[in-house]
């Protein structure tokens, strides 16, 4: 190895890579493009969900139930002549739930203030949208319990500034005695709005570093040996490992540059800062693209076209994607599926890259999941530099 | 007018037959049709999803009683939990909510069993609310068994099964509240993402095929040769498109098939709808496919631009997350793909059991979609030599 040639290769390379205005668009333009369509989509807040209403009551309560649940945009009623019409508009997904207040509504909740047997109300909701369903249910139903207490009590001063936040599920007991239900109060730490944009920016890093990366290195050495460049350089003096470091050392500083500029992309546009230390998490970051540089190197010491280098890559990095719990918790998943999510270098990365992000956690209590990224990112190395020694 | 049709037909056709030709010997191709349906249903099928499980959590039970041990015990036996662990300190249960090593943290106040018996009885719930997906329904289950839960007597209360409790409310309480999800009782992610497994399955498909397909042929120059020929850029463009809309459909019906077979999920609609709606779809993609093959140069980059188009149309179309809690302005950019529309029509037909009728309006989105880019195809599509 000799550091002055390698320079000379890792400038060359810099070059190159520069004025390859397809490469570098890809270079910026990808993971920036990530970050904001994974920051914008999830979302657990419900928020104008279209609810059919079939008030068979009509009376003063009933529909200071439905204004209630219009209140504050989370529901936009629509009504329906027919409990039958219902049914119809949430297979047709025109609306993703549904009431319906029985014609004896009035009386019954009367009656039920004075003793007597609950006042009942049917709630269908779309089950074909399994998230939206659940996320709803909740919001319904903290709701109309509230709402109904308050109706039964006669004007009863809201304490609790409505569930504006998904989590105040504090059903019934804001109505006086109630022989039953408990009162939950809840809240969520490190994210109190259950807000889905830091959870996505902080996995985002891991999906762009692990597939991006790979990918990039991949298509990039399989296009050297193709165009006949890569024979050129092996008969100067310069020796193969020189030249693959050559290649991919200024393609890793690229991502390197990457993730800062993803993080400043976070913070400034989506207002998605870590709650760790920013250096800490750029180092551990640098230090991962290592891996995907290495599975580059790997992926293209076996594929023939460039063409084939990207499939393998699409094809191998799926799974790897959807398994490493960027999207999908892996907690969730069945146990010898967990086992195999473990063995992915994106797995602890990701890892640490959320409670860096989401918890703000430190070097020391993320000894365990570090030592394991850095054992694998040396195996990997090893591996892949062995290939190099082999090709040569 | 007659004649220009029917050679215009007899050249596409030619052009189809060659390519079909040249499919049936590529085996590669053959192998990613076929195995991809199937890694995809293993993987929505056993391995992905939303609904929690394995949920740790820990508990500062404070109150000690029978009551609040067997409320804790039924929060357990919905299912979603693992076994509690106890900690003797509430800073204790948020350092191991900090470390990530909890989910929820339950905290039973001292007074929790006298105020039962006053009717108000009332616990502490923290989130670790870095996962908000399952944050927002561990707190949905709590909140249910929270409400169901009748201090008095164990055995009246309604115990929680795995599903959303169908009725919500207490002896006493004012009101009932009869829920029922519809078309997917259970709330199983698994229906959720493998009603919409075509729409994956053929956006890969299409695109793939239609850009790798056209620009491999320029790259080996045998696109000139064909221009050559006496037949049109647009004939050759539909020529070769054409098997793939029948590759498609093949894929659609063995997805399909599959899903029936291996997980019980059969179409509740209408197999005619779901052909139907697949058209469009499937031409509009191959349309953008074509697009690709006009902005890359070499296969590579083709697979790039692909790639890169293929994995925000999933997330955005609402295939992965619903795409009706998205931001204003992010879910426009979402209607402008025809995956949205294709994917709302899938979960109608298999999910609920649409027909042709409640598929209307997607049909339609997605038919406009694909006229608008056949038009701008016609042009892209001029002969370029070199």
């Amino acid at each position: 190895m000799n550091l002055r040639r390698l320079w000379t290769l890792l400038v060359r390379e810099a070059r190159a890579t520069w004025r390859n205005a397809f490469t570098m668009t890809i270079l910026v333009a990808v993971p920036l493009a990530a970050l904001m369509v994974f920051g914008f989509v999830l979302s657990t807040e419900v928020k104008k969900l279209r609810l059919g209403v079939h008030d068979a009551s009509g009376t003063a309560s009933s529909r200071r139930l439905v204004a209630e649940l219009a209140a504050k945009g989370t529901f936009v009623p629509r009504s329906f002549a027919t409990p039958g019409s219902l049914d119809h508009a949430l297979m047709e997904g025109e609306i993703s739930a549904a009431i319906v207040i029985p014609p004896d509504f009035d009386r019954r909740l009367r009656e039920a203030a004075a003793g007597g047997a609950p006042a009942e109300l049917q709630v269908l909701y779309d089950g074909g949208e399994t998230v939206l369903a659940g996320n709803s249910e909740a919001f319904l139903r903290t709701l109309a319990l509230s709402t109904v207490a308050e109706l039964s009590t006669g004007a009863r001063a809201q304490t609790m500034g409505g569930p504006a936040a998904p989590l105040r599920v504090s059903p019934p007991a804001a109505a006086p005695p109630v022989s039953g239900g408990v009162s939950v109060v809840s809240r969520a730490l490190f994210n109190p709005k259950l807000d889905g944009s830091r959870f996505m920016v902080s996995g985002t890093f891991g999906f762009v570093l692990s597939f991006l990366t790979a990918l990039i290195t991949a298509v990039s050495i399989v296009s050297e040996r193709l165009s006949g460049t890569f024979e050129q350089l092996q008969v100067t003096p310069a020796t193969s490992l020189e030249i693959l470091l050559g290649k991919i050392l200024p393609l890793g500083a690229v991502f390197a540059v990457d993730v800062v500029l993803m993080v400043l992309a976070a913070g400034f546009l989506l207002g998605v800062w870590p709650e760790g230390s920013i250096v800490f998490f750029v180092i551990v970051s640098s230090f991962y693209v290592l891996t995907s540089l290495s599975l580059g190197l790997l992926i293209s010491a076996t594929s023939a076209t460039a063409a084939e280098a990207v499939q393998k890559t699409v094809l191998f990095s799926i799974p790897l994607v959807q398994l490493s719990g960027f999207a999908f918790p892996i907690r969730n998943m069945p146990t010898p599926v967990r086992w195999l999510a473990e063995i992915f270098p994106a797995t602890h990365y990701i890892r640490v890259s959320r409670a860096i992000y989401l918890r703000g956690e430190g070097p020391l209590s993320l000894l365990p999941e570090l030592a394991l990224l850095t054992f694998f990112t040396l195996v990997l190395v090893a591996v892949a530099l062995r290939s190099i020694e082999g090709r040569a | 007018m007659t004649g220009r049709i029917k050679s215009f037909l007899s050249n596409v056709l030619a052009v189809a037959y060659k390519e079909a030709v040249v499919m049936r010997h590529d085996k590669a191709f053959l192998g990613m049709v076929l195995a991809q349906p199937v890694m995809m249903l293993l993987l929505f099928g056993f391995a992905l999803t939303n609904e929690p499980r394995n949920v740790p959590w820990v508990v500062l039970d404070r109150s000690q009683t029978a009551v609040s041990r067997r409320f804790l015990e039924d929060v357990f036996v919905t299912g979603y939990f693992e076994k509690a662990r106890t900690v003797s300190s509430y800073e204790e249960g948020r350092t191991r909510l900090g470390r990530g090593e909890a989910i929820a943290f339950v905290v039973v106040p001292e007074d929790f069993a006298r105020e039962a018996l006053r009717g108000r009885p009332e616990v502490q719930l923290l989130l670790d609310g870095s996962d908000p997906l399952t944050s927002a329904r561990v707190s949905g289950y709590i909140g249910q068994v929270a409400s169901t839960f009748d201090p008095a007597d164990g055995r009246g209360a309604a115990r929680l099964a795995r599903v959303a409790a169908p009725e919500v409310g207490v002896a006493g309480a004012p009101l009932e509240m009869r829920q029922r999800f519809e078309f997917n009782p259970t709330l199983r992610d698994r229906d959720f993402f493998l009603a919409a497994l075509a729409g994956m399955l053929l956006t890969n498909l299409c695109l793939s095929a239609s850009s790798l397909g056209l620009v491999g042929e320029r790259e080996n120059g045998t696109y000139e040769q064909m221009l050559a020929l006496p037949t049109s850029p647009l004939e050759i463009v539909l020529g070769k498109l054409l098997p793939h809309a029948g590759v498609a459909y093949l894929v659609l019906t063995f997805a399909t098939l599959l899903s029936g077979i291996v997980f019980g999920i059969w179409p509740k609609g209408s197999w005619l709808a779901l052909y139907l709606v697949t058209l469009p779809f499937v031409l509009a993609s191959l349309a953008i496919g074509v697009f690709v093959s006009a902005l890359a140069r070499t296969t590579a980059q083709a697979v790039f631009i692909t790639v890169f188009f293929i994995l925000p149309s999933f997330v955005l179309s609402g295939t992965m997350f619903p795409y009706q809690l998205m931001p204003d302005g992010v879910r426009q950019i979402g209607g402008l793909l025809p995956l949205r529309w294709y994917q709302i029509a899938l979960r109608r037909i298999i999910e609920r059991g649409a027909g042709v009728r409640e598929v209307a309006i997607p049909l339609l989105a997605l038919s406009a979609i694909f006229l608008v880019l056949l038009t701008a195809v016609r042009r892209l599509v001029k002969p370029r030599l070199g």
